[in-house]
């Protein structure tokens, strides 16, 4: 099933390649003897500039599809192609700096680093980078800045609120420029206040920076921010 | 930030843990740095030049057996030998039975004494001063300053083997290497009070003209004894060091032993600390890879942090071992432990072993954790 969100998708200019290719995508679990079908013949295009919401019941197989397209996770079957890169062909290390440069990945629990500062988190893909000091410090700035957090460069993540840091995980998430947004359940555990501004950061990211961004959610409010919702069912995408 | 600001905060964000950790390695590393210094003073000091082309010479039964004093006329006529000086233990009591009164008094012949120990550098009118002086005698610098002592000072040791009370003045200071602490005084001061003496050496010391001419010297003055009513046994300065060492037992096996224990105890502390560290962290590891960390980076990251604790432990060891090592040399009951020195090499070996165990501890947690996949991390509660 596919509804149409309120938020129109900024126009295409030109005809670009889709940025997500997804053919026949299947994925086997293997839990003690037990098989456990995640996906099924999964086929997807997501277009350059998208905002695609993943919605689906628990165990869906909604995360499993977005670690396909992160590469952090390896299909059974089938093929997926993530900015024209076959990612199933790279390997572990090739994967890691894929990752790195083209996808901003954004946790339901944050996942900050407790010992370092939120502009030290934002910093931490950078540091897998060429970029000089100088460099690293003027990106974590902007990043920080766009979700509005330039006052907490020094706070650790026990100082900040939840959304406060879903924020710094979007910074994190971003400071590196990819091109695409994957987010898992990013409200899940915030406040109704605190989803909102989450959901306006990345609504703002799309639609200005012409982010693609792809987002799993339970929540039917979340998924109305994105400009196509895809569903899945037991480890298959509705039509 | 850098990757190694990074790793020193992920190193110290249990402070207690990593606290307790550090003091560990440090204790063990402070009782290996001592067991190394230990090992160096007693089978790697060379000693001075002068020190490699001297013998003493004893009776082969036993030290506690005496020698005829003519055999110090015999073993100076031997070819190489360029001065011979008699030594007689005297083993009295210097005020009180306390350690730090405790050092050695031996009586010699002033003429030749520091013909043997030229590198003892005594100034020469003080040298004079001794050999005119029947009841006169010489002090180490370092025991002169121990006691407060002055030139002119007047002594007063009770034997406690011979029953004599020696009435000393100091003449003279000298300066032997540490370890080497003690009075020497004139021996016929000794012999005039007991007459008997004066046909007997406790041992030699024997200088020859050449390093190349000890072992020659050695054999040539222990064969002119051979079939003598007391027979003598020759050996460098440095051997008969060691064989006093030995008396003490195997003492190579025990600071091996110790050393192995040490080692085998920093690791267990290390890898226990580093793989509960890491079980803590695999979900961590899983957010790092997703950023575009590789397994590699990661294991890379943890090793780096289990080595900057080793490293910190290892420092504060040495660093107390040296510590130990100078103020116990300067209180009166580690006389002993002047004579060993923590050296840049030591410093650097025991460093070299927190790396090492660093690197070994936390290697294969890290490796393990590195091998999760980034979903199963991901789905980790710890």
């Amino acid at each position: 099933m596919t509804t149409t969100a309120p938020f129109p998708a900024p126009a295409k200019t030109v005809a670009e390649p889709d940025i997500v290719e997804a053919e026949h995508i299947g994925k086997v679990f293997h839990r003690d003897s037990f098989e456990v079908v995640a996906l099924e013949d999964v086929s997807l295009t997501i277009a350059r500039g998208d905002f695609v919401a993943l919605m689906g019941p628990s165990g869906s197989g909604k995360t499993t599809l977005l670690n396909m397209i992160a590469a952090v996770d390896r299909p059974t079957s089938g093929t997926m192609r993530v900015m024209g890169q076959d990612i199933y062909r790279l390997n572990d290390r090739e994967a890691a700096r894929w990752r790195n440069e083209k996808i901003g990945y954004i946790f339901q629990t944050f996942n900050l680093i407790p010992v370092l500062t939120a502009a030290e988190n934002v910093e931490l893909p950078l540091l897998l980078t060429r970029l000089s000091k100088g460099e690293r410090r003027e990106h974590v700035e902007t990043a920080l800045r766009l979700v509005g957090l330039q006052d907490r460069m020094g706070h650790l993540p026990k100082q900040l609120s939840g959304g406060q840091e879903q924020r710094v995980a979007i910074a994190r998430a971003i400071v590196s420029d990819p091109a695409i947004l994957l987010a898992d359940e990013p409200t899940g555990d915030l406040d109704r206040q605190s989803a909102a501004e989450v959901l306006e950061i990345m609504t703002r990211l799309n639609q200005e920076f012409r982010k693609t961004v792809v987002m799993v959610t339970h929540d039917a409010h979340a998924a109305g921010y994105a400009h196509v919702t895809r569903h899945l069912e037991k480890g298959h995408l509705q039509a | 930030m850098t990757l190694t600001g990074f790793t020193a905060k992920s190193a110290l964000r249990n402070r207690r843990r990593s606290l307790l950790t550090i003091l560990s390695i440090a204790f063990s590393l402070l009782l290996l740095t001592l067991m190394m210094a230990v090992w160096r003073g007693f089978y790697l000091t060379k000693g001075t030049p002068a020190g490699a082309r001297r013998l003493m010479v004893r009776n082969r039964t036993s030290l506690t057996f005496p020698l005829p004093a003519y055999y110090g006329q015999k073993i100076a006529a031997v070819p190489g030998v360029k001065a011979v000086a008699p030594a007689l233990w005297f083993g009295g009591v210097y005020k009180n039975n306390k350690p730090q009164n405790f050092f050695a008094q031996i009586g010699t012949d002033p003429k030749t004494f520091f013909q043997v120990y030229p590198d003892y550098g005594i100034p020469p009118a003080q040298w004079a001063a001794w050999r005119r002086d029947r009841a006169g005698c010489v002090v180490d610098a370092r025991l002169m300053a121990q006691h407060h002592w002055h030139l002119g000072q007047h002594l007063f040791i009770k034997g406690t083997i011979f029953p004599v009370t020696l009435q000393l003045t100091v003449d003279g200071v000298f300066h032997a290497p540490p370890g080497f602490e003690a009075i020497y005084f004139n021996q016929k001061y000794l012999q005039k009070a007991m007459p008997p003496l004066t046909s007997i050496a406790g041992m030699f010391y024997v200088l020859t003209d050449s390093s190349k001419n000890v072992s020659r010297v050695e054999r040539t003055i222990d064969g002119m004894f051979q079939n003598s009513p007391a027979p003598t046994r020759s050996e460098t300065e440095r051997a008969f060091f060691l064989g006093f060492v030995n008396m003490l037992g195997n003492i190579k096996a025990f600071i091996l032993a110790i050393s192995l224990a040490v080692v085998f105890a920093i690791l267990l502390v290390s890898a226990n600390t580093m793989a509960m560290s890491i079980r803590e962290r695999i979900r961590e590891v899983a957010v790092l890879k997703t950023l575009g960390f590789t397994q590699r980076g990661v294991v890379g990251l943890f090793v780096g942090e289990a080595v900057a604790i080793a490293l910190l432990g290892g420092i504060l060891g040495t660093a107390g071992a040296a510590g130990l090592i100078a103020m116990g040399g300067q209180s009166p009951q580690g006389a002993l432990l002047k004579a060993f020195t923590v050296t840049p090499g030591i410093v650097a070996a025991a460093l070299l072993v927190a790396v090492v165990v660093g690197l070994v501890s936390a290697a294969l947690p890290a490796w393990r954790a590195a091998q999760h996949s980034i979903v199963e991390g991901l789905r980790h509660a710890g």
